[in-house]
């Protein structure tokens, strides 16, 4: 059954849902602007987005001094089209795929690799094919390097892409074979780039090249289908695996919906996969529409870069400058995300992992910093109860209501219902 | 500006407010007793176990890894068969004094050779995966004192999750403490008075849970004072704090520590020599640290990693993902050795090393005969294993 559509047009607090979902927080304008609109209206404005990016962004990969400050300036970049870009959910998207198709700066130390990668998540964020931009992802500098496909030759197999690629981006555990990972490793044989190698050349653009004398072109049986596979087989025969609806479909279900999914609610998206052969564009539509979409109130946890952004689009965007800017993509990294850093190919867990004691204390301190400190912005217009918590009278609200701008939105800001979206 | 007068109001907020509090965590920590720590090293990523305890004197370990075996002139040696990885030098003090133990051919049955998977059963105990919390987090169940373990580091490993909570998180012990704006106390503990459910809930419990396990944290580590320099390293700044908050005895019975990087498909020597210098670096400092200060005799180490590597290298100079590895364990409670039989390179299964061992064993001897706790409601099960406790 595919999702129920919501009828209702929406209330104030629906688009405040919405906007926490899609844009990471707005304000109060900007979510009274979408009351009384119908759902389906609304989610497809958010999702016709262009590869338009922020005017003004203060940082340039290209002019890092080493690779180490090449990449921290290219999560300064990030993060600043996260807060300031004019595509949100684009950047939610690129997010959410950056924790599917996981590489880690810390091994891909290449700057245009790392910038391609990036794009590739952008243009593909609602993706009309998911078999295509899994091709990609398979076929670009960073991820051949940081799961060695690039090492993967005839006769010397190396599986660690081969097996990622069925265990963590299509179908998940249980689906497979260890022998299907062994043949699939076979024909991804001779997958590799140019250029680009060595901390020296971390500004010169890889290309991928696919080596053909270094590919087995031996029969392989892959998830029950023989022949002499290449790699462009394994990424369909993958990425069109029943499993594979069900276990991407979760993953969206997680960034939208809830940190615990529901499983017949992710059935109902498999669906609609699986009839739309992996058209993702059309998944998404039907999600953000939902009424289900709209019943899962507060049921997801903000990731550090969430709650960041978050913040600073609740504030209405004030300026930061750049040096805050890198340190709080700096803080982030202390609360557990590191952009383009997951600590693991399996990505960031999320949910309850995020919060603990010492990512509790520093989500404080950074809200501190956002409303008390000597840089924070001017709040004797402080946001809405609404635009705060998503929720007309939050817990609390006399209280918070009792206070003076500054202290309403820091209190606001460190209170469990700002850490929900 | 933080004051002792805020931790105090604060902290007495905290115990007043555990009525909502899950069962366990609201129980006084009177059960936590005993005063001995079982620190656990977590190396992430699959440690080669081959080139950590080297079969030196098998020809089918040289002729399996043309180019990245150790040869034999560099290894430590421990016992006819077997020796160290040399970045393991500042642990051969240990082994000397017979205070180092090495754990053979350790897994479990059906071993899952996805990182997570198989992560996920050490840190669970429960190799068919249907177990949500982590060992550690049902011993602090059983203790009662949701402040009896805690892992240094940003994130909560499994291993640590309750059912109802995730246990500390240190990140840096200097850090470890609230900073509230001037005026912010009462409004804050009005904020948090009010009645929320489901995940707000779960945050007001866990912010709830935080103020108090920072005040308990602050007032006492101002006691410790570094017996030995450690390496500039982070693994070892961990260990350092590990060693702090045993000095400070707030009450922890396990600590968790992690050294991340040894997923070695490629350039593996490389890789896996710096890091275990790294580790040797780190828990020697430790050691010696702990010695200084007179706590050697309550403290000891067990290591492990979610699984060995195959025993063929491959085509880059790596390993892939394989199945029995070494676990080790050192300190003055720690009979030294190696438990376990050298593996046999003849008999393989896919590659890769059997394993004779069950982990569950080896954690049953640290639960039973160290931290002095039954192991059987713990683990599920009655697991035997080396005796590896002196």
């Amino acid at each position: 059954m595919p999702l129920t559509p919501l009828t209702r047009p929406l209330t104030a607090e629906d688009a405040a849902h919405f906007l926490r979902r899609t844009a990471f927080g707005a304000t109060d304008e900007q979510i009274r602007a979408l009351v009384g609109q119908k759902a389906q209206d609304v989610a497809r404005a958010a999702l016709a987005f262009d590869q338009s990016i922020a005017p003004g962004n203060p940082f340039d990969p290209m002019q890092g001094a080493t690779p180490g400050a090449a990449i921290q300036l290219g999560r300064g970049a990030w993060l600043y089209e996260l807060a300031y870009g004019p595509h949100p959910l684009r950047e939610k998207l690129a997010l959410t795929w950056s924790n599917h198709f996981v590489i880690a700066t810390d091994k891909v130390r290449n700057v245009p690799a790392v910038a391609d990668y990036l794009n590739l998540l952008r243009r593909h964020a609602a993706t009309r094919s998911f078999e295509r931009f899994t091709l990609e992802v398979a076929q670009s500098p960073a991820m051949l390097r940081y799961l060695d496909n690039d090492q993967n030759r005839k006769g010397k197999p190396n599986e660690n892409f081969s097996r990622e690629l069925l265990e963590l981006f299509t179908t998940g555990i249980g689906a497979y074979t260890e022998n299907d990972v062994r043949e699939g490793a076979r024909a991804l044989t001779g997958w590799t780039f140019q250029g680009g190698r060595g901390n020296k050349q971390y500004l010169e653009q890889p290309r991928f090249v696919n080596q053909t004398q270094q590919h087995d072109t031996g029969r392989k049986t892959y998830l029950g289908q023989s022949g002499a596979l290449k790699g462009e087989d394994i990424v369909r025969i993958a990425t069109s695996q029943p499993a594979t609806a069900t276990f991407v479909s979760r993953k969206l279900h997680r960034a939208f919906l809830a940190d615990t999914p529901d499983d017949a609610a992710v059935r109902g998206s498999a669906e609609t996969w699986t009839r739309s052969r992996g058209d993702v564009m059309a998944v998404l539509t039907e999600l953000l529409a939902s009424e289900a979409f709209y019943a899962s109130r507060s049921r997801i946890i903000r990731s550090p870069v969430e709650f960041l952004v978050g913040g600073i689009r609740t504030l209405g965007q004030p300026k930061i400058d750049a040096r805050s800017l890198l340190n709080l993509a700096g803080t982030a990294g202390r609360m557990g995300q590191v952009l383009l850093e997951p600590d693991t190919v399996k990505g960031w867990d999320g949910g309850r992992e995020w919060i603990n004691d010492t990512t509790l204390l520093l989500r404080m301190q950074v809200a501190a910093a956002l409303t008390m400190g000597s840089k924070a912005p001017n709040l004797d217009t402080p946001p809405s109860l609404l635009a705060l918590t998503g929720q007309e009278r939050p817990a609390g609200a006399v209280l918070l209501s009792s206070l003076k701008g500054r202290q309403r939105t820091y209190l606001s800001l460190i209170s469990p219902e700002f850490q929900l979206a | 500006m933080t004051n002792r007068r805020d931790f105090l109001k604060l902290s007495a907020l905290a115990v007043a407010a555990t009525s909502g509090m899950p069962g366990f965590l609201a129980r006084a920590a009177t059960q936590a007793g005993g005063t001995k720590t079982l620190v656990v090293v977590q190396l992430t990523g699959g440690n080669d176990g081959l080139n950590t305890l080297i079969p030196y004197s098998n020809g089918a370990y040289y002729a399996a890894r043309p180019t990245i075996a150790i040869p034999k002139k560099d290894v430590l040696t421990v016992t006819p068969d077997l020796g160290m990885h040399p970045a393991l030098r500042p642990l051969m003090k240990l082994w000397d004094e017979g205070h180092l133990a090495w754990m053979e051919n350790v897994g479990y049955p059906n071993p899952n050779r996805s990182h997570f998977a198989s992560m996920a059963i050490w840190h669970t105990a429960d190799p068919s995966q249907a177990q949500g919390d982590g060992w550690i987090g049902r011993i602090a169940e059983k203790i009662g004192d949701p402040f009896c373990a805690s892992n240094l580091g940003a994130a909560t490993p499994q291993a640590l999750q309750a059912s109802e909570f995730s246990l500390p998180s240190i990140d840096s012990v200097d850090n470890f403490q609230l900073k509230l704006p001037a005026g912010m106390n009462t409004p804050f503990e009005s904020l948090l008075n009010s009645p929320r459910s489901g995940e707000a809930a779960y945050l007001t419990r866990a912010t709830r849970q935080m103020l108090k396990n920072t005040a308990r944290v602050q007032e006492n580590v101002r006691k410790y004072k570094a017996g030995a320099t450690y390496p500039d390293t982070k693994f070892a700044a961990q260990l350092r704090d590990a060693a702090r908050l045993i000095a400070a005895g707030v009450g922890q019975r396990v600590i968790y520590v992690s050294l991340g990087g040894f997923d070695t498909h490629a350039g593996q020597r490389a890789e896996q020599d710096g890091l275990l210098g790294t580790l040797a670096g780190g828990l020697s400092a430790f050691q010696a640290d702990l010695e200084r200060q007179g706590l050697a005799r309550d403290v000891i180490v067990m290591g492990f990693s979610e699984f060995g590597r195959r025993v063929a290298e491959n085509g880059s100079a790596g390993t892939d993902h394989g199945k029995g590895s070494v676990m080790f364990a050192f300190g003055q409670g720690v009979k030294g050795g190696v438990h376990g039989s050298s593996p046999d390179l003849e008999d393989l299964s896919e590659g890769d090393i059997k394993y004779r061992q069950d982990f569950r064993g080896v954690y049953a001897e640290a639960l039973t005969r160290w931290l002095n706790l039954d192991a059987r409601g713990i683990l599920g099960g009655t697991f035997t294993g080396p005796r590896w406790i002196a």
